[in-house]
């Protein structure tokens, strides 16, 4: 594998194109505020992100740094000096790459020069975990506590019912509620006594109230990618989630997303597509490569766009009251984690996040999307580092197959350029774009 | 060290063995089977249940082209391998199946299994990655529902007299196990690790008294062994679950004894008893979850989650530590480099062994493991 075959994305909404300011400008606000020495929290995706903004904390997310290093390339130079340190290739690759970012972070005594970011992510002061969806998620942090930086740990742990109960017996219900509120209360104490700070409920309200506006605007932006010619793709969908991680709970983000809602309405009343030609309309399914984005415009290139995403779905948005903000955020979790059993979580009932993401393979939702948004097929990427988001993979397939959907499943990774073989996977693309040609003459 | 007479010193209790013997007991007893993974979940409630608990495992190296057609080809083959097993119908003599939330891959396969080959009953045991005063009382929760859920489908109530007459009978076993496990302390040890191996697997498939009539004629054959042999290194087996002796016979061959271990089926479940009388939920509380030492629970930062294991390895004057993990075993594989530069810091030499559930190469395993033993 050679770097020229990677390529990155071209965007098609002037919305998402703009974040090269924006971006930008918080990661220099960050950075000023690292210099003056403030409390910096490294958080996993599952962290409620108002949370953060509520403690005023300076945070970074591990996991999308490394998408960043992945983008540039860099990511096997870091996840290379973790494998001389004994971690295996199998492991994470979101992992690896921060465990060998951190090994050379702590023998520099500084972020590595080749970091993508400005000086890269700072020393931590705290790390916030999450175990919701993996439990590489457990352990990373707490082998970074271990080996880099000795600095206090605070895991969630959401668990979400499995999918043969009823989440609506109160009996059930109870007992998860009890299980997110305490470990909400859990994680509200650390904050308080890490940061010296007291939570102020009705600061949180109101960034729950900015961050549930902005999310709203987000739902009906990709609800409006069931229109055909779809006026969004991926590369622009996989963008736009970063705001959701540094933004949310701002009025900036909630400008962000109502711009982009109004940008991809006023495409869809144009009926102005992504593509000249829109042929093929496909589901994605799994983690993106994020070192070779480019691969959803050579898609694009034979007329085939993606109109929706398995991962990081905000999936449905819940109308919550928020007058008590801590119980939203636990009624948030729980009316998700209701949702995805609704529609199936037989092979991911992992979903029970209290921030803003989730993955699904909810089988009975597949029914719903190849009607509404007009499916003519799906392909997923199996990660081999990532088994946690591309377990059901093969059972989506079986169940896109009763629907006369096909699916093509091929194997690459989502920061790790190692694992992607660019002619072997270019050709299985194309004959899936046959197959999936052929199955509409054959209407199916 | 003499041969014993007891077969299962002597070879593997063959799986189509176990099947026969289930089987049989199902006819003769009238009591639905249940088979379960993992450890969290207490097998003496299935028993209190009216139910025959019966662990289930894989064969290292077999087949499993079958679980293909429902769940990744990345992922722990011997999870992959209880699937294929399964959906071959090797396990027709199942009435239900309980899986504890251990890891990622057998709680997803949890929800597969049973979405295509339905069992009339079947189980998650859902269980908290941390031991906060929250995830205990979730745990503690979580019992009472599969309480009722066993109570619902045998249709027996599980009563507490009964509860503690299994927990007794187990109690019994975990004694008859640590005794065993004396005879290991010994140098050289009364019993070799591939046979306490075979001991405690066969206990897996057999109702609590007739595992404790083995291991007390067991327990009775191996005190009249003699010490005439002497011995090599003092080995540790460390790592994903061992549910074949395969491995242990290989460093035997090579000349290592396996005097004690650190794996899922191994030492980790009967260390102690549960108290007599006592709050018998706290009991499983403490002996299934607290005290369970998988590295799928999150004990916190730093390397005195290893404590436990460094005061083995003094009991058991251990020489050096084995590691087998299984391909994808993700928990197993963060805590490789913290327990290896610890075990390097106290002196104790680790080889890991990074196995697809085969045993194979078996040529290339042996060449490692006699190297490392010579080390030793």
């Amino acid at each position: 594998m050679g770097n020229s075959e990677m390529a990155r994305a071209n965007r098609h909404l002037d919305t998402t194109r703009k974040m090269k300011e924006m971006l930008p400008r918080f990661f220099m606000r960050m950075m000023e505020r690292r210099f003056n020495n403030e409390p910096l929290a490294w958080c996993m995706v599952g962290v409620p992100p108002e949370l953060l903004k509520a403690f005023d904390l300076l945070f970074e997310w591990p996991e999308n740094f490394s998408t960043i290093c992945a983008s540039r390339l860099i990511a096997p130079h870091f996840i290379e000096v973790a494998e001389t340190d004994g971690y295996s290739t199998e492991l994470c690759s979101y992992v690896t790459n921060t465990m060998g970012y951190c090994k050379l972070f702590v023998e520099k005594g500084e972020a590595p020069p080749e970091s993508p970011l400005p000086g890269g992510m700072g020393t931590p002061s705290m790390l916030l975990g999450s175990g919701f969806i993996c439990e590489p998620r457990w352990k990373w942090f707490q082998s970074i506590a271990t080996r880099f930086f000795n600095v206090p740990v605070y895991s969630s742990d959401p668990l979400a019912p499995p999918w043969d109960v009823d989440p609506r017996d109160p009996r059930i219900e109870n007992h998860y509620l009890c299980l997110l509120r305490e470990d909400l209360a859990g994680q509200i104490k650390f904050l308080e006594r890490e940061t010296g700070k007291k939570l102020d409920r009705h600061h949180l309200r109101e960034i729950l109230i900015l961050s549930h506006q902005a999310l709203a605007y987000w739902r009906d932006t990709l609800s409006l990618r069931k229109n055909v010619p779809t006026p969004m793709g991926s590369t622009d969908y996989f963008h736009a989630i970063i705001p959701q991680m540094y933004l949310v709970g701002e009025q900036e983000a909630v400008d962000f997303y109502r711009e982009m809602y109004e940008e991809v309405k006023e495409r869809s009343a144009m009926k102005k597509g992504i593509v000249e030609d829109e042929k093929y309309r496909f589901i994605w399914f799994g983690l993106p490569p994020w070192f070779n984005m480019g691969v959803f415009n050579y898609l694009e290139s034979f007329g085939a766009v993606f109109v929706y995403e398995s991962t990081y779905n905000v999936g449905d948005y819940f109308e919550v009251d928020v007058s008590d903000p801590l119980e939203a955020i636990v009624r948030r979790t729980w009316q998700r984690a209701v949702w995805m059993h609704d529609y199936g979580a037989e092979a991911m009932p992992e979903i029970c996040n209290p921030a803003v993401f989730g993955g699904f393979v909810g089988s009975s939702l597949l029914e719903e999307l190849v009607r509404d948004f007009k499916i003519d097929g799906a392909i997923m990427n199996l990660t081999r580092s990532c088994r946690a988001i591309s377990f059901g993979e093969v059972h989506t397939k079986n169940r896109l197959a009763k629907l006369g959907i096909p699916s093509l499943i091929f194997e690459s990774d989502m920061a790790d350029p190692r694992l992607w073989s660019d002619a072997q996977i270019k050709t299985r693309l194309h004959a899936f774009l046959e197959t999936v040609e052929k199955a509409k003459q054959g209407g199916r | 060290m003499e041969d014993s007479d007891n077969h299962l010193f002597k070879e593997n209790p063959t799986i189509a063995e176990n099947n026969r013997r289930i089987r049989r007991l199902k006819k003769e007893s009238g009591k639905p089977v249940i088979g379960y993974l993992c450890c969290f979940a207490p097998p003496e409630m299935i028993s209190a249940a009216g139910a025959l608990p019966f662990r289930l495992t894989g064969i290292p190296g077999g087949d499993n082209s079958e679980a293909d057609a429902y769940i990744e080809p990345y992922g722990c083959a011997y999870a992959r391998n209880i699937l294929a097993r399964a959906v071959r119908g090797d396990y027709d003599f199942l009435d239900g199946l309980v899986i504890s939330h251990s890891c990622d891959m057998v709680q997803r396969l949890y929800g597969i299994w049973n979405y295509y080959h339905p069992l009339p009953y079947s189980y998650l045991f859902n269980v908290p990655h941390q031991l906060t005063p929250w995830a205990q009382r979730f745990y503690k929760r979580e019992l009472i529902f599969f309480k009722d859920s066993l109570e619902k489908f045998t249709g027996q109530e599980i009563t507490e007299t009964a509860l503690r007459k299994e927990i007794d009978s187990y109690n019994h076993n975990r004694t008859l196990i640590r005794d065993l496990y004396a005879l290991r302390r010994v140098n050289p040890p009364l019993i070799k690790g591939s046979e306490m191996l075979n001991l405690l697997l066969a206990g897996g498939v057999m109702p609590a008294e007739d595992f404790s009539f083995l291991l007390e004629t067991t327990l009775a054959e191996i005190r009249r062994r003699h010490n005439e042999q002497t011995t090599g290194p003092r080995i540790l087996g460390w790592g994903s679950i061992m549910d074949d002796p395969a491995l242990y016979r290989l460093i035997e061959k090579a000349g290592g004894s396996v005097v004690a271990d650190d794996t899922c089926i191994g030492m980790r479940l009967w260390e102690k008893n549960i108290p007599l009388p006592g709050d018998l939920y706290n009991g499983f509380l403490e002996q299934y979850f607290i005290d369970f030492q998988c590295p799928r629970t999150d004990r916190g930062p730093g390397i005195k989650r290893f404590d436990y294991l460094l005061e083995r390895i003094d009991q058991y004057d251990i020489d050096g530590v084995v590691g087998y993990i299984i391909s994808f075993c993700d928990p197993h594989k963060f805590d490789y480099p913290d327990l290896r530069d610890l075990l390097k810091k106290e002196g104790i030499p680790m080889l890991l062994i990074d196995d697809n559930y085969s045993f194979e190469p078996a040529e290339a395993l042996m060449t490692r493991l006699e190297a490392f033993i010579e080390m030793l």
